[in-house]
């Protein structure tokens, strides 16, 4: 059992503040993704889980036993880095055997170790060739052999993924899935890709300035972020103007529903609701639900069509139909954007303000 | 128009080098009087008497010995302090580098003749049997080439992506001798063999210290031969810069061969 305990870690370097108060524990065989932009302190926060950074404060815990003062070398976690870094001097082979050899395990056991290694991976033909005689996604799998070979603690994965084309990526992160899953080990990956993160993670913890500000199951994060940083990161969203009906209801869009947090009566602030919440329906005269507006753009991704349409009192809106049901739609035509039924929860981006006096109730 | 213009430019650029090589191999080893070194004459009297003449000379192969085992010398010592140093700042303190990088550019700013009477002032005074020895150019050869060495070999570890090598080693359980001599030394080799390349081709064309200090080198003999036999001097300038072209090219030729890339390594 391998259980990771991250605990108020901070780190600054110089006067950049790069990691606060940075909790996280990841149950044993768990794989975690830390998703945010560039320069958020997701990498940080992997590098000292590594040993490679020492932090200001806070501790770091694997299995129960402290890090502070474990060297890289003797913590027995293996790394991915985005680079792929393998050694150029050595063929695939010795290269998954380099760590077997630093641990010193007997040589009949290394050969039957990069034998399975190779073969899980699927890199039985690679096994004589060098780093620079293979493609992006070989050298990357062969990092992540190199890396599992000797049985970690914890697999730490830094955007492994991102030097790589996209049909690549895509199937290489199942692999990842996959092998993680079959061997139970403990993992963090690092990535600015959402979509990868959504994909592979049992749960992802969304990084802001050094912050982590919220951790949960994908699902979860997309459906409940718990402030407008999570919910504007994770997929697309629109920020449309609301205000209190009841306690812990707002009225939005001709319609009431519950909030990511209660209102105070009174109170008006903007709502999140995401493009696939919304429905649009031909704008035939006074009387119907929604809000009016006019069809900007119209773009076709697939499966689903994505439809801009400009309010008549508000902003401008994004909402997702499936195609099927686009063929009466055009650009310039009056439409009205409703909630759908389904919608019954919507995320609210405005921290509580104090209620002006002569505001609508 | 834009081919005509980059054949122009490469005709001129050749003249500019071959035409003074060309007369030199004309007065070196054609026995012509000079007057007579005309285009009519260009394929009568070549003979290379003038290059048998020096290979019969003791002191110009002894000179010459003394310049190789210089090269030698020179390249070891600055190999042996420039690689662990350059390792250390790429790998444990990267920030260093641009520091470094200016300090390192530092010997080619102060003139030789103010090294050379700065460290004999030094050094008269504390140790003056240092400068008797003809190896005392050693450590003023070996700070001269600083500058090409610490570049070829920190253009080779950045190429490398040696800071990431180290962590990824590391993370596997290496320790710093393995990670030295399995990782990081072995993916140097071109750079290394480009900075000793850069570096021997230096020492054997030295001039300014070794006559401010009186030493006979290949190069402070070559001149000297030259005001007793002017075509055997020539000659002997001539062998000796179409033996460096020719060992620099073999060395890149064998680092291509080896799929090591050259344009990384200074050369």
């Amino acid at each position: 059992m391998v259980a990771v305990d991250m605990e108020r870690v901070g780190k600054a370097f110089g006067p950049s503040v790069a990691l606060t108060d940075f909790t996280v524990h990841i149950a044993s065989g768990e794989l975690v993704c830390l998703l945010g932009p560039s320069g958020c302190g997701k990498t940080t926060a992997l590098r000292i889980l590594a040993g490679f950074e020492t932090a200001d404060s806070g501790t770091v815990h694997v299995a129960g036993e402290s890090m502070s003062g474990v060297a890289v070398e003797n913590r027995n976690f293996g790394m991915v880095f985005q680079d792929y870094s393998l050694f150029p001097n050595m063929t695939t082979r010795q290269n998954i055997d380099f760590g077997l050899r630093a641990h010193r395990v007997a040589p009949k056991e290394r050969t039957d170790t990069i034998d399975r290694m190779l073969h899980i991976t699927a890199l039985e033909d690679q096994a004589e060739k060098y780093p620079h005689q293979m493609s992006g996604g070989q050298k990357q799998r062969v990092a992540l052999a190199r890396a599992i070979a000797t049985r970690p603690r914890v697999l730490l994965l830094d955007e492994p993924l991102s030097a790589l084309d996209a049909k690549v990526r895509e199937s290489l992160r199942e692999e990842i899935r996959h092998l993680q899953r079959e061997i139970g080990v403990t993992t963090v990956f690092v990535t600015h890709d959402q979509q990868e993160a959504l994909a592979i993670a049992d749960r992802v913890g969304v990084m802001s300035k050094g912050r982590l500000e919220q951790i949960a199951a994908p699902k979860e994060l997309y459906e409940q972020p718990t402030n407008a940083f999570v919910a504007t990161f994770i997929g697309s969203i629109n920020r449309v103007p609301g205000y209190a009906a009841a306690p812990s209801e707002w009225q939005v869009l001709d319609r009431q529903v519950r909030g990511t947090r209660g209102s105070v009566p009174g109170e008006s602030a903007e709502l999140g609701v995401r493009p696939e919440d919304l429905v649009l329906s031909i704008d035939d005269g006074p009387g119907q639900q929604g809000a009016e507006g006019t069809i900007g753009d119209i773009s076709f991704l697939g499966a689903i069509t994505r439809v801009t349409v400009q309010l008549s009192q508000g902003p401008r809106m994004i909402v997702d139909v499936m195609s099927a049901g686009t063929t009466h739609l055009s650009r310039h035509q009056r439409v009205r954007v409703c909630l759908s039924p389904e919608a019954d929860h919507l995320v609210v981006m405005s921290d509580p303000q104090p209620v002006a006096s002569g505001q609508v109730t | 128009m834009k081919g005509a213009f980059r054949w122009t430019f490469l005709l001129v650029l050749a003249a500019f080098f071959v035409i003074p090589m060309l007369a030199m191999a004309r007065f070196a080893f054609q026995s012509v009087p000079v007057v007579l070194l005309t285009p009519e004459t260009l394929l009568t009297g070549w003979s290379i008497q003038p290059i048998l003449t020096i290979f019969s000379t003791p002191q110009a192969l002894s000179a010459a010995r003394v310049s190789v085992l210089l090269a030698l010398f020179t390249i070891s010592l600055n190999l042996v302090l420039l690689i662990p140093l350059a390792i250390v700042t790429e790998v444990k303190a990267p920030r260093m580098r641009p520091l470094l990088t200016a300090l390192t550019l530092l010997p080619w700013v102060v003139p030789p003749i103010a090294l050379v009477v700065g460290v004999a002032a030094t050094f008269r005074t504390g140790a003056p049997w240092f400068l008797a020895s003809v190896y005392s150019l050693v450590p003023f050869y070996a700070l001269w080439a600083m500058p090409f060495t610490y570049r070829a070999l920190d253009a080779g570890l950045q190429a490398t992506g040696a800071k990431t090598l180290y962590e990824a080693a590391r993370s596997m359980g290496a320790s710093l001798p393995v990670i030295i001599f399995r990782v990081l030394l072995p993916n140097m080799t071109a750079s290394i063999i480009a900075a000793a390349a850069l570096t021997s081709a230096m020492v054997l064309g030295e001039f300014a210290f070794a006559s401010l200090l009186l030493k006979e080198t290949l190069p402070t003999f070559m001149v000297n031969f030259q005001r007793s036999d002017a075509r055997a001097g020539l000659a002997l300038a001539l062998f000796v810069l179409v033996v460096t072209a020719i060992s620099i090219g073999l060395v890149v030729r064998v680092l291509r061969k080896r799929g090591l890339n050259v344009q990384t390594t200074g050369i």
